[in-house]
C-alpha cells in the first residue's frame, strides 16, 4: 500500500511536469529540452530556500518562478535570436546544469529535517482522522501518506483547471493557434513571438513547480534529477492521448495527468518485477519513439481514405 | 484607403540569388475601391501584398493605410487594419481548432486579447447566423475542427473571418487558385457580395482574366516589380478578356525586344 501510495503521489507531482510538457510540446509545438534543467532548477531553488529558513510555500513558488525565467530565456533565444527551438533548449539546459550547482552550492541538498509543503498534507490528515494509521478498503494505511496524496491530487486538479481556463480565454485561444498555424494568428494581430516566450515560461514554470514539490516529497534536491525528464513528460502526454483522445483541450489536460500517474504506476510495477533501474530511461525512450512513430505507421497500413475535397 | 509611394524590395541583396521583386511601386487606392491585380508569375504581385501586410519591411518607400503611416509597423500590428485571405486554404485557419474558435479569434483581430472567455454566446450566435447564409450546412458543424472541411469551405470561412471586423483594407492573394471550379465560383461570388455590402477597400490578385473583367472597378497589371498598366473607371468597365490578353502579349513582346537588343549590344561591344 505504501508503495502504491508513493507511486500515485509521485505520479501526481510529475503530472505538473506532464502539463508543462503538454503546453510546450502540444500547444506550442516545441519539444523543449529546457525541461530537464528547469525541473532541477525548481527543486534546487526551493530546497536551498527552505534550508535557509524561507517558508516552504514561498520557496516552492520561487522555484516555479525560476523555471519560468529559464523558459523565458529559451523563448528569447528562439524568437529574438532565431535559434532553432531544440538548440535553444539544449543551450539553456546545459547552462542550467552549472546554474543549478551554483544555486545548491553542492550536487545534493537533503531536506529531511525541515518542515515542507508535504507536511500540510500530513497535518490535514491527522486533524481529520486523528490517528497515525487509517483504514482504506481494509488496508492499513499511513494517514500522512494518504493525505499527502490527496493534497497532491487537489493541487494538480487546481492547476489543471487553471490551465484549462486560461487556454479558453481570448488570449489563451490565440496562443493555441500559435502552435497550430502561426501565419494565421499573426494575420489576426497576435504577436506570435511574445506568445511563444510566454508559453515556454508557463511550461517551464510548471515543470519547475513539479521539481520544487518533488524535492520536498522525496526529501532532497539533486543535480542529476532532471536527466530525461522531458522524455518522461512526453511519455505521460502520449499515454494520456491514447487514453482520452486528443480532441478537446479539457480532456487532453486530464489525459496528461492520468498519463503521468499511470506511467509512474507501470514503472513501479516493472521495477517490482525485477526491471533493472538502469534500463528505465532506455525503455522510456523506446516507448516514446514507438508512440510517436506507430500511429503514422498504422495509418500507412490502412487503405487510404479519400481525402475531403 | 491605401497609399503606396515608391516602394522597393530586393530579396537576397548582394548575393547570386538577388531578386529585385519590387522596383518602385506607386499606387493609391481610394476608399471602397476594389482593385484586381494581374501579372505573370514572378512579377511581384504577392510581394506587393506581403509588403502592404507587413510580412517584411520594404527597403524604400512609404505605405499608409487609412491615413496611418504603417511603413514601420510589424505585421501583427497592421492586422488591426488589414483582413487577409491566402492562396493556400490551409494558411488562413487553425486546422485543429473548431470553426467557432477560429471565429472567436477573428472577432478579436488586432484588438487587445484579454482574459475574457473566448467562446461567448455572443460570438457563437452571430457566427451561426452568418454561416447559415453560406448555405454550406456548416451551421451544425461549428464545434467541428476546421481542418475537417474542404478547401472551398475553408476559404469561404477564412473570407468571413477576415471581414468579420470590417477591415480598412482587404488583401486577397489568389484565394481561389487552389480550388476546384465550382468552389472557386462560390468563393468568388461570396467575395463580391461581402466587398460590395461592406464597401471594402480591396486588393485582389488573380490569374483569371474572367474574374478581372467581372469584378472590381480597377485593374492593375504588374511586370518586373512595377505597375505596367492601370485601368479604371469607364475604361475598366469596357475592358474585355481579349484586351487583357493583348496587354500580356505586349509585355511579352517588349521583353523579347529587350532581350534581342541586349544580345545585339553584347555582340557589338563584347
Ligand atoms: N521571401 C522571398 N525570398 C526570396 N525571393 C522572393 C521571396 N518572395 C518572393 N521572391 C521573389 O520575388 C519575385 C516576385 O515574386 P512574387 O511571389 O511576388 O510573384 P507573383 O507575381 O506573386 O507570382 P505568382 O503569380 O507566381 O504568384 C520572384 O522572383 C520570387 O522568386
Ligand atoms: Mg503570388
Amino acid at each position: 500500500m505504501t508503495l502504491l501510495l508513493g507511486s500515485l503521489t509521485i505520479g501526481l507531482i510529475l503530472a505538473l511536469l506532464a502539463m508543462g510538457v503538454y503546453v510546450s510540446f502540444r500547444i506550442f509545438d516545441i519539444p523543449d529540452i529546457t525541461t530537464d534543467g528547469s525541473i532541477t532548477l525548481g527543486a534546487a531553488t526551493a530546497a536551498i530556500l527552505i534550508v535557509n529558513g524561507t517558508h516552504p510555500v514561498l520557496a516552492t513558488l520561487a522555484g516555479a518562478a525560476a523555471g519560468a525565467v529559464a523558459g523565458t530565456v529559451t523563448g528569447i533565444l528562439h524568437t529574438k535570436f532565431k535559434i532553432n527551438a531544440l538548440l535553444a533548449g539544449i543551450l539553456v539546459m546545459t547552462a542550467l546544469y552549472s546554474v543549478n550547482l551554483h544555486v545548491m552550492g553542492r550536487s545534493n541538498v537533503p531536506l529531511l529535517q525541515t518542515e515542507n509543503v508535504t507536511d500540510y498534507g500530513a497535518d490535514i490528515g491527522h486533524a481529520i482522522v486523528g490517528s497515525e494509521d487509517m483504514d482504506i478498503f481494509g488496508w492499513e494505511t499511513d494517514t500522512a501518506d494518504f493525505f499527502v496524496m490527496v493534497l497532491a491530487a487537489f493541487f494538480v486538479a487546481f492547476v489543471g483547471a487553471l490551465l484549462y481556463w486560461f487556454f479558453r480565454t481570448n488570449v489563451g485561444t490565440a496562443m493555441r493557434a500559435t502552435g497550430n498555424n502561426p501565419q494565421m494568428i499573426r494575420a489576426l494581430g497576435a504577436n506570435v513571438e511574445r506568445y511563444v516566450v510566454f508559453g515556454l515560461a508557463v511550461s517551464n514554470g510548471l515543470v519547475a513547480l513539479a521539481g520544487a514539490i518533488l524535492a520536498q516529497y522525496q526529501g532532497f534536491a539533486d543535480a542529476q534529477m532532471g536527466i530525461g525528464m522531458i522524455v518522461w513528460g512526453l511519455a505521460s502526454v502520449i499515454i494520456g492521448e491514447a487514453l482520452v483522445g486528443e480532441r478537446s483541450l479539457g480532456l487532453t489536460i486530464i489525459g496528461a495527468v492520468m498519463g503521468s500517474v499511470l506511467f509512474r504506476l507501470l514503472v513501479a510495477i516493472a521495477l517490482r518485477w525485477g526491471l533493472n533501474p538502469n534500463d528505465l530511461k532506455l525503455i522510456t525512450a523506446v516507448f516514446v519513439f514507438a508512440a510517436l512513430v506507430l500511429p503514422g505507421f498504422i495509418k500507412k497500413l490502412k487503405p487510404n481514405k479519400p481525402a475531403a475535397s | 484607403m491605401l497609399e503606396i509611394k515608391g516602394i522597393r524590395k530586393t530579396f537576397n541583396a548582394g548575393t547570386v540569388n538577388e531578386v529585385r521583386a519590387l522596383q518602385g511601386v506607386d499606387l493609391t487606392i481610394e476608399e471602397g475601391s476594389f482593385v484586381v491585380v494581374l501579372g505573370m508569375n514572378g512579377s511581384g504581385k504577392s510581394t506587393l501584398l506581403n509588403a502592404v501586410a507587413g510580412s517584411f519591411y520594404v527597403d524604400q518607400g512609404k505605405i499608409s493605410i487609412a491615413g496611418k503611416n504603417v511603413t514601420k509597423w510589424p505585421e501583427h500590428k497592421r492586422a488591426q487594419l488589414i483582413g487577409r485571405v491566402f492562396q493556400n486554404p490551409f494558411s488562413g485557419t487553425a486546422p485543429d481548432m473548431s470553426i467557432a474558435e477560429n471565429f472567436a479569434m477573428a472577432a478579436m483581430r488586432g484588438k487587445n486579447r484579454g482574459l475574457g472567455w473566448a467562446l461567448s454566446p455572443k460570438v457563437t450566435d452571430a457566427l451561426r447566423e452568418r454561416v447559415v447564409t453560406l448555405k454550406m450546412g456548416l451551421e451544425d458543424r461549428i464545434e467541428n475542427a476546421i481542418g475537417s472541411l474542404s478547401g472551398g469551405q475553408r476559404q469561404a470561412l477564412t473570407l468571413l473571418m477576415a471581414t468579420w471586423l470590417k477591415p480598412s483594407l482587404l488583401l486577397l492573394d489568389e484565394h481561389t487558385a487552389a480550388l476546384d471550379p465550382k468552389s472557386a465560383h462560390q468563393v468568388i461570388t461570396l467575395t463580391d457580395e461581402v466587398v460590395k455590402r461592406d464597401k471594402l477597400t480591396t486588393l485582389m490578385v488573380t490569374h483569371s482574366m474572367q474574374q478581372a473583367v467581372n469584378l472590381g472597378d480597377r485593374i492593375i497589371m504588374m511586370n518586373k516589380g512595377k505597375i505596367a498598366y492601370d485601368f479604371s473607371g469607364p475604361e475598366k468597365k469596357r475592358l474585355r478578356t481579349e484586351d487583357l490578353l493583348d496587354c500580356f502579349e505586349e509585355i511579352r513582346r517588349r521583353e523579347q525586344l529587350d532581350e534581342s537588343t541586349a544580345a545585339m549590344l553584347a555582340e557589338q561591344y563584347i
